[in-house]
Parts: C-alpha cells; structure tokens; sequence
C-alpha cells in the first residue's frame, strides 16, 4: 500500500486569503486507500479540500494529479475528470428526480451541447446501485431522507468515474447508524474501486474505524501524518484538542478515542 | 423520461411552434379592421405566389398587422429567454431583465443615442446606424449590470446573495426610469403619449431597418445561450457544485451575462422595457416541461412569443379603437405572480 507513486499530491500549498488560513501543506494520495484529516473547528480541512479540487488556488505550492501534472494548468472539466468531490452542502433542484440528480456526475464527459447517451445513463444506473438508491431512482430529491441524500451526492461523485474521491464532512447531521453505513460504503468503494479517498471529517473515531491513513492538522499546519495507530495517538491529540484522551487499540490498526472528561470541581473552588 | 433527448426537445418545439402559429393566425384575424382567416389565408397564398390581389386589407394584413404579430413574437422571446437566463444564473426565481434594471438601462441607452443622433420625433426615434441604436441598448444594459453588480456586492469582491442583487436592481430600476421619464419630458412635450407608451412597453410603433440587426442578434444570442445550457443548470445547483463537476463558472457566468443584456438591449431598443415576460414565461415553462435549461431555453423562447403576442393582441383590442401598450397587460399579468411568488419563496425560508 506504500509503495508506488501519488495520483494526487499537495506540495507545499499555503492559502491565506479568507479564514482558516493553511501553510505549508504536504501530502499524497494513493489508489486503494483511504485517508481521513482530522482536526478541530477552523484548522482549514475545508479550505485543504477546495485547493485539491482547484477551487480555490493556492499562493504558493502546487496540487499535482498523477505524478507531475500540475492542477494549475488544467481546465475545470479536465480537472473534474480525475476528481470527484462531495461537499458539504450540495445544491437540490427541486424538480429533478434522483436519477437526474446523479446523472450530473457525467457533465464532465458531455459534448458540446450537453445531451447524456445510453452510456452515461448506465454508469450513473451503476453509481446509484453502489449507493444502494436504485429504489428511489424516480422519488424527488425532496422527498428523500437526509441519509439518503448523503448517499445520493455520493452517487454524483461516484458517477463522474474518476480515480480521486474527497469527501468533505459527509456525516455530518447525519444519525449514529447511517454514519457507520456511509463510512463503510465508502471504504468498500475505495478497496473495490482502487480509488484514492480522502475524507474531512470532526469524527475521530469514525476515521479511526473505517480509514487506512489519518492526517492530523492544527491551526493550518499538518501536525502528523500516518497510519490510524500512528497518528491517533494521546500526546497528538492532546496537541490538538487540548484534551485528555484514552486510546483503546481494536482489532487491525484500529484504534477507539474517548476525551477524559474532568469533573467541574475547579469552578466550585476558583 | 429521465434522460432528456434532443427528439423529445424537438418534438415539444414543433408543438409550441403549432401552437405559435395558431395564435399568429388569430392575432392577423383580431383587430380594428377584422380580417376572417380564410381571408388573410388567401391574401398570404396571393404574396408567396406574386399575385396582388388589390385588395385594401392587404396593405393591413403585411404592412401593419403582420409585422406587428412578428414584432411582438421577436421581443416576447427574446425578453423570456433572457429571463430563463438570469433566473438560473442568480439562482433566483424572481430575477428577471426587467426587475433587475436591464430593461430600464437598455431604455436609457436607447434614449441617449436617440437625442445624440438627433431626435426626431417619437416615432423616428433613431439615427443613422441601424445597429447604433441596439448597440446603445446594449450599452445601457451592461452598464446597468455592473452598476447592480456592484451596488449588490457593497464593495466586496463578489455578490453571491441573489436578494441583495434583486433589491439593487429594483433600486436602480426605479432611478434609471426616473431619468429617462426626466430626459424624454425634456426634450420633447409633444409626444408626452408616445413617451409614456414606450417606457411601459409598446409595440405599436412602425418598425426601422434597426429591425434586422435586432432579429439577427436574438437568434444568434439565443443559440449561444442554448451551449450554456447545461452548464446553467449545474450553476443553478450552485457555483461550487458546478466547479466540482467541471463548469468554467466564471466565464460561463460572464458569458451568460453578456449574450442576455445584448438579447434584452437589442429588443428593449425597439419595444421600451415591457414588465414581466422575462419572469412569467420561465415560470410556466418550468411547471410545463422541468426546470431543465436544455429543454427550457428554447420552450421558453416560443413560449414567450406566444405570451407576448396574445396580450399585444389584448392590448390593441381591449379598447378598440384605442390602443393600450403591450407592457399594462403583461403588468397586470405578471404583478400578481410576482407577489405570489416571493409570498411563497419567503415562506419556504
């Protein structure tokens, strides 16, 4: 799993323009694994995301997709032929069924005038069935839950068939158990797909379950990056949170992280 | 029905270009003068032939009603396809070129070519160049465009809130029409019926050569925006999913801007701003056939024709022998809807 070289790779980019800032940021993504950052509240996860995707540039550094091509010099279809992004707040349409919703993952591979073939309906098909929402192919995006619509912004990135996947805080607002399903669908997607996965996310212990490398960031800066084992440690944590933890080791490198939570006693006494 | 195919695009124009035809027939029937269909069907097999038959409804039927039906149909495209335009790119379902102030700017750039290249009366209104005029339009609009763009952002770099957008071109609608009510009354207190006529939106006025580059520019303009189709739409999801799935969302944006103040100018430069067809024909044309702008552009686009036409037709009719603008009966339409629809996006929030 470490050997070969990065489909996608982060050197060195800064971006300062709005809040968070990040500086100095390096890192790679390889087919098959999956790569989870972690960091607290405005250490610029997000903002690390969007200067993959080439939304945003960065101010020094450069993103390089496939060994040495650089993101700069590449046009958003090309770019939205290697990589696929879900983001955190997906626009609905609301009269678009959810078949229609998905099959936008094919726009970067349309013609001029943008009409969908038989092809592009059959992967999109494809997609929904990885997501298992083949049975809602006809409801309205409106109508389905928010679970559901997690999966359904999936499927989109999924439709776009490329080998990069980000994820940008996809659990969020989501229940307990549709977290777990949508994190393992992923990791099952990653191994079956050879994809390059890299996923944002404040649920540690969800990255630590379901993730083969985790990347810790602080105040814009990668603290530590390594195996789940490695990185979620109680020293780095505390680095970042500012709390206590206690770590239990599960099965594989898995790890499970608890914050020690003290007693309130220093308000009573100060 | 799920993959949109260019037959069924097709085949739902034909249908509307049926239906275009029909109220076309209708519209030449309906008037001061009637004139019966098997008539005006008559006289029109007479000119495709080369016969004149001599008759003196002729000259009513292909010297004023006619081009009149044409004009009506070219402006209520043009101004719904431009609507179908600025709804998708400001995300907006209540933005059109005459609520955002594009309309007014295009009547304001019209009025200043026309007292440059010498004005002459009202219904002369115009000057040597036959596209000076549109072209002025035009420059009115994209000026009101960046000059709502900018009032909107409020000195930052961009002006994402679509509200705040449509406030600003309300503001600066209702100053641009001040101006132009100030310049018109002016210059020239004879006309005061044609001038009030023109700013509400009228098309009884005769037609100049102007009328040629104006129908070129709308077609063109219109088969341009229909490549900018798709990319709409995934601006219409919002501009960070369209980047994602690999739209050039700013020149697409730009581009889009452009090609629907030049449609909006060039027609606005004949007709005056007429309210309301830029925001009730995408409307309707979204609850007949989904939100789709592959499929919307041009529905729409006849669509707006078809509208604009019967309520012309209204307007020359209603009051018979006198005649009210076009733009009081698309108003007394569209207001209503207007109100409906911001009633029922605020209570969506």
């Amino acid at each position: 799993m470490s050997g070969g070289r990065f489909i996608l790779e982060a050197r060195g980019i800064a971006f300062d323009y709005h809040k968070p800032i990040v500086r100095d940021i390096s890192f790679g993504l390889r087919p098959g694994t999956f790569t989870g950052i972690v960091g607290p509240n405005g250490c610029g996860k997000t903002t690390i995301l969007r200067l993959l995707d080439g939304i945003v540039r960065p101010l020094a550094g450069e993103v390089f997709v496939d060994g040495e091509r650089p993101l700069s010099g590449m046009r958003r279809k090309e770019i939205a032929r290697h990589i696929a992004m879900v983001p955190q707040n997906g626009g609905l349409d609301p009269y678009q069924t959810v078949l229609q919703f998905a099959m936008q993952g094919r726009a970067p591979h349309l013609s001029l005038l943008g009409f969908e073939t038989g092809k592009d309906e059959a992967l999109t098909l494809e997609a929904l069935e990885m997501t298992q929402m083949t049975r809602h192919l006809r409801a309205r995006v409106t109508e389905i839950s928010g679970g559901e619509k997690q999966r359904l912004l999936l499927a989109r990135a999924l439709a776009q068939r490329t080998p990069i996947l980000l994820l940008d805080e996809v659990t969020a607002n989501l229940d307990i158990n549709y977290q777990v399903e949508l994190m393992r669908l992923v990791q099952r997607i990653t191994r079956e797909q050879n994809l390059a996965t890299l996923v944002v996310s404040h649920e540690i212990n969800l990255l630590g379950a379901f993730c083969d490398r985790i990347i810790l960031m602080t105040k814009g800066r990668v603290l530590y990056q390594g195996s789940v084992g490695e990185a979620l440690t109680r020293e780095h944590l505390q680095q970042i949170f500012g709390l206590d933890f206690s770590i239990r080791s599960l099965t594989g490198s898995r790890v499970e992280v608890l914050p020690v939570i003290e007693e309130e006693t220093s308000y009573a006494t100060s | 029905m799920n993959r949109l195919s260019g037959t069924r695009i097709a085949m739902v124009s034909l249908a509307l270009l049926g239906v275009w035809v029909l109220a076309v027939i209708l519209s030449l029937n309906i008037g001061s003068v009637p004139i019966p269909v098997r008539t005006s069907l008559g006289l029109v097999a007479d000119r495709l032939s080369g016969v004149s038959s001599g008759d003196p409804l002729e000259a009513v039927l292909f010297s004023v009603r006619l081009p009149r039906v044409l004009l009506g149909s070219l402006v209520g495209a043009a101004l719904a396809a431009a609507g179908t335009a600025f709804q998708s790119l400001l995300r907006n379902p209540l933005a059109d070129p005459y609520v955002l102030g594009v309309s007014t700017g295009a009547s304001l750039g019209t009025i200043l070519y026309s007292i440059v290249a010498g004005w002459a009366g009202f219904a002369a209104m115009g000057g040597g160049l036959a596209f000076g005029r549109p072209l002025a339009a035009f420059l009115g609009a994209a000026f009101t465009v960046g000059a709502v763009y900018l009032t909107a952002s409020g000195g930052r770099r961009t002006a994402d809130n679509s509200q705040r957008l449509l406030l600003a071109g309300i503001v600066l609608a209702s100053f641009l029409s001040s101006i132009n009510v100030f310049l018109l009354t002016s210059i020239n207190q004879a006309d005061l019926r044609g001038i009030f006529y023109w700013l509400i939106g009228d098309l009884s006025r005769p037609v100049d050569a102007s009328i040629y580059p104006v129908t070129a520019l709308v077609f063109a303009g219109v088969c341009l925006l229909y490549l900018f189709s798709h990319s709409l739409n995934l601006i219409g999801m919002g501009e960070e999913d369209a980047l994602i799935l690999g739209v050039e969302v700013r020149r697409v944006k730009t581009a889009v801007y452009i090609i629907a103040s030049l449609i909006t100018g060039a027609v606005v430069s004949i007709s005056g701003p007429i309210a309301y067809i830029g925001l009730i024909c995408p409307h309707m044309g979204r609850m007949l056939f989904g939100g789709d702008n592959r499929i919307l552009i041009p529905t729409v686009f006849i669509f707006g024709a078809i509208f604009t036409l019967l309520a012309d037709t209204l307007a020359r009719t209603m009051l018979s022998p006198a005649e009210l603008p076009v733009g009081i009966v698309t108003a007394l339409c569209g207001a209503p809807l207007f109100i409906y629809l911001l009633h029922r996006r605020g209570r969506d929030k």
